[in-house]
């Protein structure tokens, strides 16, 4: 993996490429969500730092790594205190998951990034940058990852593709799009997925191997969830459920998808939204799944229907 | 070499900004004799502290010896490396040796156990000078800030970091846009440090430099915020509000509070009824992800409040006015400052009286409120509480006041009476005063509180984005 096979990320690629070109590199804060290159582009960037001695200068400590402040008073002081081998002119240092690490360790890594400078960079990556304390914050450039849109998934699965002989239609690649909502490792594992079954890959299998509902149905049994028919909502879930295996809880995270996206009523859309965490919290809590699925559809059609005659009624 | 460790400052008269600051630090190592009370520079993280104080050891060519949280802080370390060379004189022939202990709101509880007591009594014993460095005036011990003399730097304002970064670009040789430059020194907060690394995270390899080159996202969440609530108070479609809620890298607790400030001020009450509702339900989500570790229970929270607040809202379409920082936060502050109070007043009462601190305030405080009450100016003397202790027991702050000031007046009349008089009973109240003063762990002679306003008043940047909202 190379920086230029980064996918969806050209500003901050370009970036990474003029620090290599120029062999000077700042501390590096990467922020986002999983799966859209934070880690891939601190590893890219190492190598081609450092060519074939990547191993020995670029070390990773992620959040399986113990995080305490101990740690970074003793392993990471170390290794950013050593020298660097193969004549390179630093190490690096990549601290994944960085907002796993205490305020306290965290408050004794700020001086060691400046102290030990010269000796070693520290690339940190972190969903969320408010995790990580103002004054590192203050030493590092920040590169915020964007979730990557349709036209990089799409591009990098036709490469993946080309590669493998698989053949891809366009709606199997939109059936990707929707599903990884934005994380490319989401989308390698279902398009790696169907090809296991076959090297030509559609919209179906995609839908089949990652067991999800297309977005169309699901947008129907909302309607008609909303229209106030439950005898249609019952059956229509059942369906997905039963027949097609789709997960209760994949299933969930859809429906709340398409009542984010479709326009009605915004307080019953709140209201809607309740029903569907409230669900999802009695599932996660190991409730039995198809009657709390069954029962969210009866309380999104009683919503429907109240406010229905509240709206009536004036 | 980073930009921000190249350039930065080797003497106090190059540093940017804070020059009250920076006379005051000239001035006390040029009037240092050993007792001279130590200085703790503190402010915002990037705006100068740690580079002043090398800085004015390379002025006055002194030899430094740093303590700063990258090291374990236990008091047999503190005391190995500062102890011993606060005391002793310098092998490499430099006048002296300048100690520094960075960081020193951040002694970790239990690794560095009897840090800052190893600390204080470094102070006490030095014949070096020392210089403590700290974000969080409030966060540090105690009785090391009573040991300070405290030294305030503030956040720079984006006119004064501008020319420094002007002056960066002609030494690389970069040609850098006017907007560009005004740009990252705005979107620095205050920060020199950041705006530095900023420039050279978006200039390094490049020979010219334009607004839209400056990616790099620094410190750029308040701006985010502020779009949210106005899109909210826009009605904008969910999801383009979700998409923005995601974008303002906060967690929803804080995006929650920011709303609830904000729709706190709108007049329509059933308006603004219906925005809590939603914001209530929000938060039972954000209860439920942080009891469960269930991290998927977030999106509920975030879109119940931006789709609920946002349907109250455009039913009567009103401007947010005026976005501010969530007011509890402030309050948090004051809380902080009252249980610190509190604290301290039973400490004081649990070791006088032999009492433990938790029976004390389950079963006595009532009878110890009352007797205080009843004789403020006798227990002030033998608990030695200051004004704000005995308000926490009378409630009444003039009278406080009047009795501390008294007791304080009377000490100074038998300080002066005491080299001819010579009682025993009032050596021991004059010896044990600063002692007490020392030991104590409550802020009394200032307020907490207000420390904690700094993210409220954050200077110039943060007060440019809270107008934003107009």
């Amino acid at each position: 993996m190379v920086l230029d096979d980064i996918v969806g990320q050209d500003e901050i690629v370009a970036r990474l490429k003029s620090y290599v070109k120029t062999g000077n590199l700042p501390h590096l804060l990467f922020t986002g969500s999983a799966g859209i290159g934070k880690t891939t582009s601190a590893v890219a960037l190492a190598r081609e730092f450092f060519g074939d001695t990547w191993q020995v200068n670029f070390r990773e400590l992620n959040a399986s790594d113990e995080r305490g402040i101990d740690v970074v008073r003793t392993q990471i002081k170390q290794f950013a205190r050593t020298a660097p081998l193969g004549g390179a002119e630093f190490k690096i240092l990549f601290l994944d998951e960085a907002d796993a690490l205490t305020s306290d360790a965290q408050a004794a890594l700020r001086r060691t990034m400046e102290n030990y400078a010269r000796n070693c960079r520290f690339i940190l990556s972190c969903n969320y940058s408010s995790k990580i304390i103002d004054p590192i914050q203050s030493r590092c450039a920040i590169y915020r990852f964007r979730p990557l849109d349709r036209a990089a998934i799409a591009s990098e699965l036709a490469r993946i593709a080309e590669n493998e002989g698989l053949t891809i239609t366009t709606e199997a690649i939109d059936a990707i799009v929707y599903i990884s909502l934005g994380d490319m490792r989401k989308a390698i594992n279902a398009i790696q997925g169907a090809a296991i079954i076959s090297p030509a890959i559609t919209e179906e299998m995609i839908y089949e191997i990652t067991s999800t509902a297309r977005p169309e149905e699901i947008d129907e049994l909302l309607a008609t969830a909303l229209n106030g028919e439950y005898d249609g909502a019952e059956s229509m879930v059942n369906d997905l459920l039963f027949s097609r295996g789709i997960a209760p809880t994949e299933l969930i995270n859809q429906l709340y998808r398409a009542v984010i996206r479709r326009d009605f009523d915004r307080q019953l859309k709140v209201a809607i939204i309740s029903h569907i965490g409230e669900t999802d919290f009695r599932l996660s809590e190991g409730a039995a799944a198809e009657i709390q699925v069954e029962a969210l559809i009866a309380n999104i059609v009683l919503t429907a229907l109240r406010f229905r005659d509240r709206a009536g009624e004036k | 070499m980073d930009w921000a460790s190249k350039y930065r400052p080797q003497h106090l008269k190059e540093i940017v900004g804070n020059g009250p600051a920076i006379r005051r630090i000239a001035e006390w190592a040029r009037d240092w004799k050993a007792g001279t009370k130590p200085l703790l520079l503190y402010g915002k993280p990037g705006i100068g502290k740690t580079t002043a104080a090398y800085a004015l050891a390379n002025d006055m060519d002194w030899e430094v010896i740093e303590l700063n949280a990258s090291d374990q802080r236990t008091r047999a370390i503190i005391e190995r490396i500062a102890g011993t060379s606060s005391t002793t004189a310098s092998l490499t022939g430099a006048s002296r040796k300048l100690i520094i202990f960075d960081e020193a709101d951040n002694l970790h509880g239990n690794a560095d156990r009897g840090g800052a007591k190893a600390i204080v009594e470094t102070i006490k014993a030095s014949r070096q000078p020392i210089l403590l460095i700290a974000n969080e005036i409030y966060g540090m011990d105690a009785a090391l800030r009573y040991l300070c003399e405290p030294v305030q730097f503030k956040a720079l304002p984006a006119r004064s970091i501008a020319p420094h970064l002007r002056y960066i670009c002609s030494a690389e040789g970069i040609d850098c846009s006017a907007d560009a430059i005004s740009s990252v020194a705005e979107r620095a907060g205050g920060d020199m440090r950041s705006a530095v690394t900023m420039l050279n995270a978006a200039a390094e390899g490049e020979d010219h430099l334009d607004a839209e080159d400056v990616h790099t996202a620094q410190k750029d969440e308040r701006t985010t915020i502020f779009q949210l609530i106005s899109a909210i108070y826009r009605g904008e479609e969910d999801e383009a509000l979700m998409r923005r809620a995601w974008e303002v890298d906060e967690e929803p607790d804080t995006i929650g509070q920011w709303i609830e400030e904000s729709v706190g001020t709108l007049k329509d009450p059933g308006i603004r009824g219906e925005a809590f509702s939603a914001l209530a339900e929000a938060d039972r989500f954000i209860g439920r992800t942080y009891r469960r570790q269930y991290y998927t229970l977030w999106k509920y929270a975030t879109a119940l409040m931006v789709t609920g607040s946002a349907g109250a809202i455009v039913k009567k379409p009103a401007s947010p006015g005026r976005i501010m920082p969530p007011g509890r936060w402030k309050k948090m502050g004051a809380g902080r400052k009252q249980k610190l109070i509190r604290r301290s007043v039973l400490r004081k009462v649990s070791n006088a009286y032999h009492i433990p601190e938790q029976a004390l305030m389950e079963d006595f405080l009532t009878s110890v409120t009352i007797m205080v009450e009843k004789n403020p100016e006798h227990f002030a003397r033998e608990l030695g509480l200051e004004q704000e202790e005995l308000e926490f027991f009378t409630g009444d702050k003039k009278t406080a006041a009047a009795v501390v000031k008294e007791i304080a007046k009377e000490r100074k009349e038998e300080e002066k009476g005491y080299t001819k008089e010579k009682v025993k009973k009032e050596t021991r109240e004059t010896e044990k005063s600063p002692q007490q003063q020392v030991n104590d762990p409550a802020p009394v002679t200032s307020s907490p509180g207000e420390e904690r306003d700094d993210p409220v008043q954050e200077p110039d940047h943060a007060q440019k984005t809270l107008f934003d909202g107009f």
